[in-house]
């Protein structure tokens, strides 16, 4: 059967598996027959997205910041707070096949396989990124550049190169395999540093690869006015990737005032984007990049990551749902039941809804 | 306006002279600082009590500080560390504080009423006393006023605040103009604290003599609060003038602003220690953004250990000084944070439960007072409201917070909450 055409104003909620806590990253497997989610728990979630199994794996000591999964192998590379990085047979159970102890001093920001497979790529609060056999986790190259926290790795689709994006708005490029730096790419705008700040908002907090490999999309948040509330700007720029110079300034129309955590081609030329709720808003949002409004946009909860199905044609978020009880205290009215927030990994379908479907 | 007689307050011989008196018998006399005798400032130095009141302005996370819980359902990300005290535990993101956590006491159960920021900040700084209709003096002003100056030749309350600089007057409260508080912005002396080298000392005691004189005549067909004020500022700007020295950045060991930090916080909490030891009775030390509604936990990472260096900096100082048993440290903010983590990884704001750190004066080293539920949302045992607190201050400062009244408009009026009592867990 031919896959439907893709039509991102029509994109509508196919499914929804919900969790009782917040989970934060969320990924389809390469075959797309599982997803893999996680978040506060500590715990990593693997449900089969055609049937009702479900597991979980239980090894990170505090919240999991980031998960990939491996192009070829039954193997899913979660990481942490704290800077372990565990690597676990997703089909099966039990332990992890191997850990790295101390990936980073801290906090595990973003972790990248390349193509083929071979390297594991993990970045986070320490600015050194790590490169390491995907096989064994055995460190191969330490490499060094940025000056502030790395949120963000993206690979290119021809596995020659490697992305990453800091607190400061700077995009480092490196090659594969001789993993050495290439040039700097200008995100600065997506950091803010007013005189009255304590600390310094926003940074590269998402990076994404067109497949043709002609462009590079990075987002944030642009002209952040507190370091409390951390209200700013959503923005995305688009980058030429084989001059490095930023082609495009891309938008949203409604006011979410978050920054775009997560971003995904869904071909060489549009691009999707998910932004934070804060006073108003949040949503997913729908580019064709040449143009700096969006195509389309569909109201959701805070989502902080994007996986795009093998099919191409579904998208999945882990996004926030209220549990009720948000909000300042005093909240006494609350204390025989003072849920946490909650998470609902929709599966946006992004296609025409079928006839059948809308009945 | 008076109060009622109060030991500390009126017998010790510095307070037997008022400010005004000294102000007049200062006159022009610039440099009076310098002719006090060493063996007085010494022991101004070690034996006045004092107070530093660190205000982490919008609320910090006491999950991401002073109570952990990481097995908590609501814990965040951050490692345990251990502290110094056997079986306590802070977060990482306070490593100094866990090294003196056998000199402090955290309370875990504050238990206030105001989850704003507008009501909240007056609400708390004020002690949130019973409603009579009046305004209510920050604890800053009313220190001064219950204490007088530590040092007759300093302002008795002096704020150091990100920013600009200035008197505020309102800060007194029903007390009066004269017991505001003076500003330094950035820490920075009043602008024009240098006399000008063409006015020689005897020319500019001429114009501040001139300056008095009509303002006496302006202020007997006028109200008088607006004069206060502007005398109140004029004199303690004049009082720093003679004291310069203690702005003089270049006496400091260069290690202090590797030890206290160079961000803003750092550098004034370092500020408010040079003020303390020349004699200024209570330093506000003021820290804005906390008010982590988004991204808590990149910044909780970023400002909390802001506040845990120049704090343990601070105790430690004062305790190599002589000055830790005398001096009141306090770290907090109007609320703590919510237990539930928001759309936004950010938390709220959260009166009912929440954690503040005290050092010094009579406060209980290594103490680690209150029952939380498990989760820390809720407080188990005995909660502790801002009156509570204030009991706990003024007795540690010698003030009976039950005998001593302020008298205001033939009004006689508690000075923290009637139905409060101090925190004895805390206290030696």
């Amino acid at each position: 059967m031919n896959a439907p055409a893709l039509n991102v104003t029509k994109t509508w909620v196919s499914r929804e598996l919900t969790h009782d806590l917040q989970l934060f990253r969320a990924q389809f497997s390469p075959e797309g027959k599982h997803i893999a989610a996680a978040g506060v728990d500590k715990l990593v979630h693997v449900w089969e997205t055609e049937g009702e199994q479900k597991k979980t794996f239980a090894g990170h000591k505090t919240w999991v910041s980031s998960l990939a999964f491996h192009p070829r192998e039954k193997r899913l590379f979660t990481a942490d707070y704290q800077g372990v990085i565990h690597c676990w047979n997703y089909t099966g159970g039990g332990k992890p096949l191997w850990t790295i102890p101390n990936a980073d001093r801290d906090n595990v920001r973003a972790l990248a396989l390349t193509p083929d497979g071979k390297y594991l790529i993990s970045a986070g609060d320490d600015t050194v990124i790590k490169v390491w056999q995907a096989a064994n986790g055995k460190p191969v190259a330490k490499l060094e550049g940025h000056t502030e926290c790395i949120f963000s790795l993206a690979v290119a689709r021809d596995g020659r190169h490697f992305v990453s994006g800091d607190l400061l708005g700077s995009i480092r490029q490196w090659s594969t395999g001789a993993w050495k730096p290439v040039r700097e790419l200008d995100a600065k705008i997506l950091h803010t540093r007013l005189e009255n700040f304590i600390a310094d908002v926003g940074g590269v907090r998402s990076l994404a690869f067109s497949p043709d490999g002609k462009q590079l999309a990075a987002g944030g948040m642009k002209d952040a006015k507190s370091n409390a509330f951390c209200p700013g700007t959503p923005t995305v720029l688009i980058f030429d990737w084989a001059n490095g110079k930023q082609k495009t300034e891309l938008r949203i129309k409604g006011k979410s005032d978050g920054p775009f955590n997560a971003l995904r081609y869904l071909d060489a030329n549009t691009l999707a984007g998910h932004t934070e709720i804060l006073h108003s808003g949040s949503e997913l949002t729908f580019w064709k990049t040449h143009q700096p409004d969006p195509v389309h946009s569909v109201p959701n909860g805070s989502a902080y990551d994007l996986s795009l199905h093998p099919d191409g044609r579904q998208l999945l978020a882990a996004s926030y749902v209220s549990g009720g009880a948000s909000g300042n205290g005093a909240q006494k009215r609350h204390r025989e039941n003072y849920p946490p927030n909650k998470t609902a990994l929709k599966i946006f379908s992004l296609f025409e809804k079928p006839a059948e479907e809308k009945k | 306006m008076n109060t009622q007689p109060h030991p500390h307050a009126c017998h010790s011989p510095e307070h037997g002279v008022s400010r005004r008196a000294m102000l007049g018998t200062v006159g022009g006399a610039v440099g009076f600082g310098s002719l006090m005798q060493p063996a007085v400032a010494e022991a101004i130095k070690k034996t006045e009590k004092r107070v530093c009141l660190i205000w982490l302005d919008g609320g910090i996370s006491q999950y991401e500080s002073w109570h952990p819980l990481p097995n908590s359902k609501y814990a965040g990300p951050f490692r345990n560390i251990k502290t110094s005290i056997p079986g306590v535990h802070f977060s990482e993101l306070v490593p100094e504080t866990a090294k003196i956590a056998h000199k402090i006491s955290v309370i875990r159960t504050m238990e206030t009423k105001d989850p704003n920021h507008s009501s909240g900040v007056p609400r708390i700084q004020r002690g949130d006393p019973i409603d009579r209709g009046v305004t209510y003096p920050y604890l800053g002003s009313a220190v001064a006023k219950l204490l007088g100056p530590a040092n007759p030749e300093l302002p008795p309350y002096i704020w150091i605040k990100p920013g600009n600089g200035g008197f505020l007057a309102k800060e007194g409260g029903f007390l009066g103009a004269q017991y505001g508080t003076l500003a330094l912005g950035d820490g920075k002396p009043p602008i024009h604290i240098h006399r000008p080298e063409g006015v020689s000392a005897e020319v500019d005691a001429a114009r501040n003599a001139l300056r008095q004189k009509a303002n006496e005549r302006f202020k007997a067909y006028r109200g008088a609060s607006e004069i206060d004020a502007y005398e109140t500022s004029y004199d303690m700007a004049r009082q720093l003038m003679a004291r310069k020295d203690i702005f003089d950045d270049s006496k400091l060991d260069p290690k202090d602003a590797e030890r206290y930090g160079t961000h803003p916080l750092g550098r004034h909490v370092l500020r408010a220690r040079q003020l303390l030891e020349a004699g200024v009775r209570f330093v506000k030390v003021n820290s804005y953004h906390w008010d982590t509604h988004g991204d808590n936990f990149n910044m909780s990472q970023r400002l909390i250990p802001q506040v845990d260096r120049p704090f343990a900096a601070l105790v430690n100082d004062l305790e190599e000084r002589g000055m830790l048993d005398n001096t009141l440290v306090i770290v907090m903010s109007e609320f703590g944070r919510t237990p539930i983590i928001n759309s936004r990884l950010g938390r709220d704001h959260w009166p009912d439960c929440w954690s503040i750190a005290l050092a010094g004066c009579g406060i209980k080293r290594g103490a680690v007072v209150g029952e939380t539920t498990k989760d820390g949302a809720w407080v188990e045992s005995e909660g502790y409201d801002i009156g509570h607190l204030f009991h706990t201050i003024f007795t540690l400062l010698g003030i009976n917070p039950r005998k001593t009244r302020y008298r205001f408009k033939g009004q006689k009026l508690a000075i923290a909450h009637d139905d409060c009592e101090p925190i004895k867990e805390v206290m030696q």
